[in-house]
């Protein structure tokens, strides 16, 4: 089968440094562009394109980057992510609408929350392996709802209203429906969060990532600080749902604890295993096609989600390994077959 | 006589009503070579665990290079100076050679994950350092060709070899090597043998544990030997495979002997 992956990185690792850039630039460019591309085939015949570009995309593929730290590079089965995504929304929420700050100044505030909550879900729990590690996981995301659903103080099942948008600065307006400028806010989050990851991996943390997901107890036996990286895999990925949820509360300007469901930890991770776990790229492309899927289907009404369950359960037969599965490939040989 | 890296005293190791070890004493010398032997389920590997910390042993003391390892973390002892591969080979497969080096190596990194993801000097500067180190120690154990290939396509010698040269990364003072000539033709235990002396020349202390008599006898300056969780002998190579408990541990007693 054609190896998109491998391609991909044949094309990358074959350029100098100013064809990277050129590269790059040109990637972020033409995805900057999206939101004029509404009036081609790409649009939503329903939904609003735009807005759909927002949420799910966006969202979806910011906390899909997130997620991958904790499931595809360390091998960690979460299943309460959505908490964390939570945690950042509620923190915006809460501060947005009783005290003065502003989102840039909540979004830092949003980050450490998720990260804080991530230690304190993450010291207990990844002492547990496999099984009983999801399972505690999946509790917390239900923990979290449920406090929400049931405190006072988060406004119960009616939630929280009237929660600011971000002020805007250089003349850039933060409206209610200029979808746009919060398209672009994510996507340099986006930006960032591949930034952190790709650093992250070819250093020290990501093997021992890799080491932890490989074979733990050899890991540790070699000198590995599994326990360490394993809450660190854990703060990280928090960090990044959080500042997703941060920037969602702003968005929706209403947040309520329906918005937090399991079902939303579930996509998340079907993105991930989608796309090909472990492969930032894959995890991208996969939350993009799982986000926008639906939306693009939704003239089909009722037999949408039956569509939508269909494509994952083909897909995942022809590709187990998502569509751009991990690095499988070996350097030298293909240097070796180039010469 | 140099003194001893490693001391077990009385160490007694339970699980449950099995005794896997009862009440075993002996030490590695420094720069010393010593082969732990016994037939099968004589609790050579138990050894193994119970000085990396896989198990807390029932009672006794193990000290390593002058402190006791009782209840210290896993990753600790390695960081202390105790790194093992295993008989049954467990390299990080999706890994290349180099990478499986590398992460050992990362053991006495001072940087982080921080300073890693800022691209501070120090991480720069020991990330380049064990870069060459790695490569350094794949060279020296003889499969330097190999390390930008992933360890699970690696054929079998060279993944043996691999799992050496990772736990050399780790800078070990005692390297603990478990069966490693498991699987070899005689021409590769001749090899294994040269490698073995070559890294006690260079520095390191050995603790062997292998079926294979004539290269246990070859290489070894000491051998210790486990019967049933006990120590039944520790001398010279000659003298260990002249003694009769040993024989009779190995090849059994005829009946009307006894």
């Amino acid at each position: 089968m054609f190896n998109l992956r491998d391609k991909g990185a044949e094309i990358w690792e074959n350029q100098g440094r100013v064809g990277r850039i050129v590269i790059a630039v040109g990637a972020i460019a033409i995805v900057a562009a999206l939101p004029f591309m509404g009036g081609t085939f790409l649009n939503t015949p329903i939904a609003d394109y735009e807005s759909v570009l927002v949420y799910p995309i966006a969202m979806f593929v910011l906390m899909a980057i997130g997620l991958n730290i904790v499931i595809g590079k360390s091998g960690l089965l979460d299943l309460g992510y959505v908490a964390f995504f939570a945690i950042g929304a509620y923190t915006m929420g809460l501060l947005g609408t009783k005290t003065g700050l502003n989102t840039w100044e909540i979004l830092p505030i949003g980050i450490a929350m998720a990260m804080f909550s991530g230690i304190i879900l993450g010291v207990p729990a990844l002492k547990l392996r496999g099984d009983y590690l999801a399972i505690i996981t999946l509790g917390f995301g239900e923990i979290v709802r449920i406090v929400a659903l049931n405190l006072g103080a988060l406004g119960r099942s009616e939630g929280i209203l009237g929660i600011p948008t971000p002020p805007g600065f250089f003349g850039i307006e933060y409206a209610f429906d200029s979808h746009r400028i919060y398209y672009w806010t994510l996507l340099i989050l986006i930006l960032l969060a591949i930034w952190m990851v790709r650093r992250l991996s070819a250093r020290r943390a990501g093997r021992a990532w890799e080491s932890i997901r490989q074979d733990e107890d050899a890991a540790e036996l070699l000198g590995v600080p599994t326990f360490k990286y394993k809450v660190w895999a854990f703060v990280l990925g928090a960090s990044v749902g959080g500042a997703a949820g941060v920037l969602y509360a702003s968005k929706t300007l209403f947040i309520a604890p329906d918005n937090f469901t399991l079902q939303i930890s579930i996509l998340i991770l079907a993105c991930v295993v989608f796309g090909g776990m472990g492969n930032i790229w894959g995890v991208i492309l996969g939350a993009v096609i799982l986000g926008y899927l639906p939306d693009r289907i939704r003239f089909l009404s009722e037999a949408r989600l039956l569509v939508f369950g269909l494509v994952l359960v083909i897909m995942m037969n022809l590709r187990p390994d998502g569509i751009l599965p991990r690095k499988k490939r070996e350097k030298a040989i293909v240097k070796k077959d180039a010469s | 006589m140099s003194k001893s890296l490693i001391e077990l005293k009385n160490v007694t190791m339970k699980f449950g009503g099995v005794t896997a070890l009862s009440d075993v004493t002996f030490d590695v010398k420094e720069k010393e070579i010593l082969g732990l032997i016994g037939p099968n389920g004589a609790g050579k590997t138990t050894v193994f665990n119970v000085i990396t910390g896989v198990y807390q042993i029932t009672s006794g003391e193990i000290i390593f290079d002058g402190q006791s390892l009782a209840g210290v973390k896993r990753y600790k002892i390695t960081k202390r100076g105790v790194a093992r591969t295993f008989q049954n080979i467990r390299l990080w497969g999706d890994m290349t050679a180099l990478e499986n080096v590398m992460t050992a190596a990362d053991t006495h990194k001072k940087s982080g994950l921080v300073s890693g993801l800022f691209g501070f000097p120090i991480s720069r500067r020991e990330e380049k350092r064990d870069k060459a180190r790695a490569q350094e120690l794949l060279d020296f154990i003889g499969i330097g060709e190999y390390s930008d290939r992933l360890a699970k396509n690696l054929p079998y010698g060279v993944q043996r070899r691999l799992e050496i040269a990772r736990a050399m990364g780790a800078e070990p003072k005692l390297l603990l090597l478990d069966e490693p000539a498991a699987g070899f033709n005689p021409a590769e235990k001749v090899e294994l043998a040269a490698t073995i002396r070559k890294i006690r020349d260079a520095g390191y202390t050995v603790l062997l544990i292998e079926h294979d008599m004539s290269l246990v006898m070859k290489v070894s300056d000491r051998v210790v030997v486990l019967d049933f969780g006990q120590k039944i002998a520790d001398d010279s190579p000659r003298k260990v495979q002249d003694d009769p408990r040993v024989i009779e541990a190995y090849l059994g007693v005829p009946e009307d002997a006894s």
